[in-house]
């Protein structure tokens, strides 16, 4: 916990430091993070691969934006919106991940990934309340302003990450990572592997759904990137660099990734003049790394994490 | 009846475009245990270079995509090759390789749908159902390259294939070149997804993130059919692209995937272990 609070202090001597230019993207890296950290509680502390855990990063955000709008014809209040975002994401967590979290190992893999898409189908389905293609925007005057919106972020990514390191070192967390290490032992022992499975899962989806919904609140518009594969393959990365089952590796490498993402590479690109998204030159640099190194970064972090905390 | 037709032969085509696609991604699986996600790259790489090879003509454009395939295929399998036993590892390098084919492409030639002349034209005419030939031409030629891979299955090399997927070291024991027959392997599935984007381009129109959407097909055809039987992947090809095809006609194309994910869904909860799939 020592770690979640220097980043805490950190976080917010960064807010009088740095110039204001610089805090949006800080704070939408924090709230990147944060989103990569609940992913870890599935995959590295449970040990089941899953790839569609943008589907609740979507849900959450459109579920919110939707209500705090007034798409369906009546404005709610934003709590009640942030709470029907998680607990819409929370559902569908639960009541997915007890229909696929039978299958084991490639299969559930499998079948997280297809979840994105066909939620991604929903928004044009459905495109006079969600927007479409283009997606909608909940109004500035509905937004935290601009002054309060990097101590949002902060405070939004610090809650996930002291939550998430509570869950990890509470009874729960044994369970999760009995299951991991050997899923016959665990049942033996007596543990209710796909209780605490789905257990997991919803909780990972749910966090994921809140930090949906904090990212509209702070960027004002909602549209279908929030679910796509380009988000995931984000979070996947940032997590296996950062190392897994680790918490903080994904969390404080899912904010080095962003911001490398937006600062070196999209600077990178506009000073050559090249008109052409980042995401080439980041998905060419990703591939290249991870075969170089599979896992140099992870195995390094995780001693001095172990030394620090 | 001309509504049962249409659906009889639309439902078909899809089907055996995604046999071919399918099988190939569930081959790589069974040989390798690699989850290749850039097969759906193969397959939309293949449909673009008939598109760029078409004015040159149709034969043409066949060989060029055939070629382009094959070299996608090639470079997927050298991005494999070192990251080969960490599966979270092969899953990014393979995503990652979809995603800047994807944008590639996206970069080359933009963002709206795209088709082709067909080879053959005219239509043909089932119970006052009228459809264009190029349908009837796919299937069948999806029908003949699935028979292709059987018999190829059946030959001492399959044997080989066979044998790797059911136990590599012991393959290797037995002489079996383990390295050549990866090789072969991808570049055998390769194939088969760049006929299916050869001929899908002329019946369909493509756009460049109908590579993932085809890949997350070969997903949902895979846990329906279980992994690594090509058999299974076929079966289940044609089941899947008869719900497609029906929720095309009487729905709408949008609906296509939230249909594929209730048929999965509800398969799931009769049983889990997908249609083909046996308990682990």
């Amino acid at each position: 916990m020592k770690l979640a609070f220097i980043y805490f202090l950190t976080g917010l001597l960064a807010y009088f430091i740095l110039p204001e230019a610089y805090l949006y993207t800080v704070g939408f890296a924090m709230l990147f993070a944060a989103l990569s950290a609940s992913w870890d509680l599935t995959v590295g502390y449970t040990g089941q691969v899953n790839l569609g855990h943008t589907t609740f990063v979507g849900l959450g955000a459109y579920i919110f934006a939707v209500l705090l709008a007034g798409r369906l014809g009546f404005e709610f209040n934003i709590y009640v919106a942030f709470l029907a975002a998680i607990l819409v994401s929370a559902s569908l967590g639960a009541a997915f991940g007890a229909i696929a979290l039978r299958l084991r190992g490639y299969y559930f893999a499998l079948i997280t990934a297809i979840l994105p898409l066909v939620f991604m189908q929903t928004v044009f389905i459905f495109s006079e309340v969600f927007g479409g293609e283009e997606g909608f925007s909940i109004g500035l005057e509905r937004g935290v302003t601009p002054e309060w919106r990097y101590l949002f972020a902060l405070l939004v990514s610090f809650a996930v990450l002291s939550i998430l390191l509570l869950i990890v070192r509470s009874r729960f967390g044994v369970r999760f990572m009995a299951i991991r290490d050997n899923e016959e032992l665990a049942e033996a022992i007596g543990i209710d592997t796909t209780k605490y499975k789905v257990l997991s899962f919803t909780i990972s989806s749910a966090m994921a759904g809140f930090v949906g919904a904090a990212i509209v609140l702070y960027r004002i518009t909602v549209s279908p990137d929030l679910y796509s594969v380009d988000l995931m393959l984000m979070i996947i990365l940032a997590s296996v660099v950062g190392g897994i089952g680790t918490i903080y590796g994904p969390f404080f490498f899912g904010l080095l990734v962003y911001l490398l993402k937006v600062f070196v590479v999209r600077e990178f690109l506009l000073s050559f003049g090249l008109r052409m998204s980042d995401e080439i030159i980041l998905y060419a640099i990703l591939i290249i790394a991870a075969i170089m190194m599979p896992n140099g970064i992870a195995a390094m972090f995780k001693r001095h994490i172990k030394r620090i905390d | 009846m001309s509504a049962v037709a249409s659906l009889v032969i639309y439902g078909a085509v899809i089907g055996g475009i995604w046999a071919l696609v399918a099988a190939g991604f569930s081959l790589i699986f069974g040989v390798m245990r690699v989850l290749n996600f850039g097969h759906g790259a193969i397959f939309i790489s293949a449909a673009y270079a008939t598109v760029a090879f078409a004015a040159f003509g149709m034969h043409i454009a066949f060989v060029g995509s055939l070629l382009i395939g094959l070299a996608v295929g090639l470079i997927i399998y050298f991005l494999i090759k070192p990251v080969r036993k960490k599966e979270i590892t092969a899953v990014i390098v393979t995503l990652a390789f979809a995603l800047l084919v994807q944008h590639l492409l996206l970069l080359i030639f933009g963002n709206r749908g795209l088709t082709v002349q067909p080879v053959v034209d005219g239509l043909f005419e089932v119970f006052g159902a009228k459809f264009a030939a190029i349908r009837v031409v796919t299937l069948i030629a999806a029908i003949l390259v699935l028979l292709a891979l059987e018999t190829v299955m059946r030959t001492s090399f399959g044997k080989q294939i066979t044998a790797v997927s059911e136990d590599s070291d012991a393959a290797m024991l037995l002489g079996i070149d383990v390295e050549r027959v990866y090789l072969l392997v991808i570049l055998i599935s390769s194939l088969l997804a760049a006929i299916a984007g050869y001929f899908y381009v002329q019946v369909f129109s493509v756009n460049p993130e109908l590579g993932l959407k085809v890949l997350i097909y070969a997903f949902a055809i895979v846990i329906l059919g279980g992994l690594g039987s090509i058999k299974g992947s076929v079966i289940s090809s044609f089941i899947l692209g008869y719900i497609i095809a029906a929720t095309i006609l009487f729905l709408s194309p949008r609906w296509s995937e939230l249909v594929m994910l209730l048929a999965i869904v509800l398969t799931l909860i009769i049983r889990p272990y997908g249609i083909f799939g046996v308990k682990e």
